[in-house]
């Protein structure tokens, strides 16, 4: 209760004025009071009071969220209501536990070199059992319902060869100038078993500017635990990821997932201030200064990424290839990176940059609602669909492999044409 | 209390998904934006007017309160189930049924929020105007219940200048049609003002008529800073006396200037005193007024006049603007609204009076609003922990509204009365107005089931729900 407690001011703040309303994905698919911010923070207020108990219906409000903080940007009482669920998830998983399915995959799946992710390796031999190929998208059709996947859902395909497992890679982790590298590169759960293409083409811009490293002994960022709740197990892996970079020497640490910058930029501090361990404290501060989104950094370190190379074949009938992109939340709404992804995509000369409608509301597939209630999460999607194929669009470009899986998905089940891809795709 | 069999019969009314009696629901459906809760016995969620028929026929039957809502967002405790009873909320009723391009109508279920709608008639090149505060999260069905108002209320009116026709369920379950869909129409008395503004009292409004107008062709924003906000307002009645009508006209002292900037980080001088004007027309009009309102404006002692701004920061101005009655919160802990009106040539001693009232009480009183009607939001921040603020801001609220009343005004141009402003209602209501008022709602509404607890100063509507219904 102690963490929750110390946001009870903070929750106070709250002067029930609905304008948290406008703006929620989730109450928009949901249309009640107890999806809006407003609602939740009255609930979790009477949870506080004891005028609550951990029920059903409590815990389903309190993880039918995103996380994706629209909430909190446009609230005029400055209420941190992303804060404010997530204490309350914390507080659950303090007062109930992990359950043992959840606990096994965080405690293993997010470790690199655990017992999962070999597991997982074999798995992808016999998906073909469970799954048909989407003969048009980037990814797999489930043949039937699934548990937690459901049915018909386009699942991404799990990479032959993860990322940290590429020769690339490798290479990179024991170059011989491994001392000279000032960038390292972190590549987080997506880029490592779902793209690693991204991570490889990452690699290739950044390299333009000088050595990469990418330390093979690196870790999940421990967002989905911490989602859901599990506050111990993302500050473990915070702290090993801590330690795994600051044993070299370097300028910049960069990643191409929007979710990861973020954890490592501003959720291993919050994390770790909770322990007031001055000195790990410190330490997070110096590790968080160095993380910069890719997207942020190519622009001004790298500039030359973007135009070497480039190819001005416009197809023949002089229509330019229509490219769009989708703001994750984690980029916008908790670094502010919104024009630095849009620039790089336009540097493409030979694409034509068209804003879509809403490009900053939510995808649906945050805070652990995919995994929670994909129902929901894939119906948020539908407004995003909507805009994408207003759009007309042949491409959308985002900068989070988190969002890649959801609008990939959220596309082929809506019937919108558009291709997803990442950024670094484009360059 | 409402009995389980009673319960039983709701639930059949609107079906399972749509009737709930959880604790989780109660507690998300016993506020609004008084931030007052009272926690309601049920809340249903109508689907059709016969639904909401049912409901209110049950409720004379079996004897329970009935309170409808929308999205729950006014000021004065309009959806607030202070009784007790059901809460029957329209948010579910969300089409817009028809738009009537040739005929400039729109009909919409009361769920419609009044932002949606403006998304649907941008492209043919249509806008309904009324334009609250809270337009992207208030519904229309709130809208015409308070009768509420916003920025360019200075030029196209409120809500009730709007409304054509109005497909109403009265408290004992008859279903009406009020006014025409016609732009005149003169048979029988005009229920459809008497309606629009009733506060949920009279009847619950389940489809709407709305009028449109066509969208003006060019759009331009200017703001004024002044050196002190004076001078502002004596500038709001010079522009309107040069016969210009702007879209909007807003007013913020120097108080709500710094809150603002502190929300949006914009690089306003702090100590300023703003109007915020917007003029619309062809863009002949607005090139020429807004040129004119510029020379006022200095002629009136505006240190400066911006205007070509940027998109964003338009943007950003508005959402300070409308983000302003929440974002005072995080000067004092409380705060009361009050939203009075006076004429437009009373506006600078309105100020003044706000002033010395200032001064007298110490509280932190913030005035800023839609000048260009003379409605001014004055909000009195306070402590309620600490008694002598306390008391001291309920001495001001009293003394705001004599101000008012004495310069030709009147206490709330667009919030109602509700729980928050009975008491006060005498001092601008004659007892026979009153007498009369009360005669009417008990036509509608003989056993006073339906929003009970509103408008009327509550010793008299507890005698009068004593005489009504058998509980």
């Amino acid at each position: 209760m102690k963490r929750l407690a110390s946001l009870a001011g903070d929750l106070n703040k709250c002067v029930k004025c609905g304008t948290c309303r406008s703006i929620c994905p989730t109450f928009r698919v949901i249309g009640r009071e107890s999806a809006a911010a407003r609602g939740k923070l009255s609930l979790i207020r009477a949870y506080i009071n004891g005028d609550m108990g951990l029920g059903d219906d409590y815990l389903r409000h309190i993880k039918e969220c995103t996380m994706c903080g629209g909430c909190r940007d446009s609230c005029p009482a400055g209420v941190d209501t992303v804060r404010i669920i997530n204490a309350a998830r914390a507080e659950h998983v303090e007062k109930e536990g992990v359950s043992f399915a959840a606990s096994f995959m965080m405690k293993n799946l997010l470790d690199y070199k655990g017992v999962m992710p070999r597991a997982l390796r074999y798995v992808s031999k016999f998906r073909g059992l469970l799954f048909k190929d989407s003969p048009t998208e980037n990814g797999l059709v489930s043949r039937f319902s699934l548990p937690v996947i459901g049915c018909g859902r386009l699942v991404p395909e799990l990479a032959g060869t993860f990322f940290l497992d590429t020769a690339e890679a490798k290479t990179l982790d024991a170059a011989p100038d491994i001392n000279e590298a000032k960038v390292a590169f972190y590549s987080g759960c997506g880029v490592n078993f779902l793209m690693p293409d991204v991570g490889l083409k990452s690699i290739k811009a950044l390299e333009k500017s000088g050595p990469v490293l990418v330390p093979g002994a690196q870790v999940c960022c421990g967002m989905p635990a911490y989602y859901s709740g599990d506050v111990e197990t993302a500050k473990k892996l915070a702290i090993k990821n801590i330690k795994v970079f600051e044993s070299y020497d370097l300028d910049y640490i960069i990643t191409s997932c929007a979710t990861c910058s973020h954890a490592l930029k501003n959720v291993f501090k919050d994390i770790i201030a909770e322990t007031g361990d001055k000195a790990l404290m410190e330490r997070a501060g110096k590790f968080a200064a160095k993380v910069r989104d890719i997207t942020e950094f190519l622009p001004i370190k790298s500039p030359s990424a973007l135009t070497e190379g480039q190819d001005e074949n416009q197809s023949a009938g002089g229509k330019k290839t229509v490219v769009t992109y989708h703001d994750p939340c984690h980029l916008n709404r908790n670094q502010g990176i919104r024009d630095a992804p849009r620039d790089l995509i336009k540097s493409r000369t030979d694409l034509e940059f068209k804003e879509m409608r809403f490009p900053c509301s939510c995808c649906g597939l945050g805070g652990g609602l995919a995994m929670n209630n994909y129902e929901l999460s894939v119906k948020i999607t539908e407004r995003k669909a909507d805009s994408i194929r207003d759009s007309e669009a042949d491409i959308v470009a985002t900068a989070c492999p988190g969002c890649i899986v959801q609008l990939r998905d959220g596309l082929h089940k809506y019937g919108v044409k558009a291709k997803v891809v990442h950024v670094v795709d484009l360059l | 209390m409402i009995t389980e069999k009673v319960k039983k019969q709701l639930t059949s009314i609107v079906g399972k998904a749509n009737a709930t009696f959880t604790a989780e629901d109660l507690i998300c459906y016993a506020y609004d934006a008084t931030n007052k809760s009272y926690r309601p016995e049920g809340v249903l969620f109508a689907g059709t007017a016969s639904e909401v028929s049912e409901i209110l026929k049950l409720a004379n039957v079996e004897g329970f309160f009935v309170v409808p809502r929308g999205a729950g967002t006014g000021f004065t405790g309009g959806s607030l189930p202070v009784k007790g009873g059901i809460v029957l909320s329209l948010e579910r009723m969300t089409k817009v049924l028809d738009i009537d391009r040739e005929n400039l109508t729109a009909t919409v279920e009361p769920g419609v929020i009044p932002w949606e709608l403006g998304q649907a008639l941008a492209p043919l090149g249509l806008f309904y105007p009324p334009d609250p505060t809270s337009y992207k999260f208030s519904t229309i069905g709130g809208n015409i219940a308070e009768n509420a108002g916003g920025p360019s209320a200075v030029k196209y009116g409120v809500t009730r200048d709007y409304i054509l026709s109005l497909e109403v369920v009265l408290p004992r379950g008859e279903i009406i049609r009020t006014g025409t869909k016609t732009m005149k129409g003169v048979v029988g008395y005009d229920l459809t003002r008497l309606l629009v503004g009733s506060e949920g009292t009279l009847g619950v409004v389940t489809e709407a008529t709305l009028r449109l107008l066509p969208l003006p062709e060019s759009k331009k924003t200017l703001l004024a800073v002044f050196p002190g906000l004076m001078a502002a307002a004596g500038t709001v009645a010079d522009i309107t006396g040069a016969g210009i009508i702007p879209a909007t006209l807003e007013i913020m002292d120097p108080a709500s200037v710094k809150c603002a900037t502190e929300f949006t980080g914009s690089t306003l001088a702090e100590d300023s005193a703003l109007l915020l004007i917007e003029v619309d027309g062809t863009a002949e009009s607005v090139e020429k007024d807004s040129e004119s309102i510029k020379k006022i404006a200095f002629d009136g002692g505006a240190s400066e006049v911006r205007s070509a701004f940027e998109k964003k920061e338009v943007k950003d101005l508005w959402k300070t603007r409308r983000a302003m009655s929440a974002a005072l919160f995080r000067l004092k802990p409380n705060k009361i609204n009050e939203d009075v009106v006076v004429p437009r040539s009373r506006i600078a001693d309105l100020i003044k009076g706000i002033r010395e009232i200032t001064d007298r009480s110490g509280l932190l009183i913030v005035s800023f609003g839609h000048a260009g009607d003379g409605n001014i939001h004055v909000n009195i921040m306070y402590d309620k922990n600490d008694a002598n603020e306390s008391e001291a801001a309920e001495k001001a609220v009293a003394e705001v509204f004599e101000l008012t009343l004495g310069l030709g005004g009147t206490i709330s141009g667009e919030h109602g009365v509700g729980t928050s402003k009975a008491k006060y209602i005498g001092m601008e209501l004659s007892s026979e107005t009153l007498c009369l008022m009360k005669g009417i709602k008990k036509v509608f509404d003989p056993q006073g089931i339906l929003n009970p607890g509103k408008i009327f100063p509550s010793h008299e509507e507890e005698g009068y729900e004593r005489a009504g219904v058998v509980r």
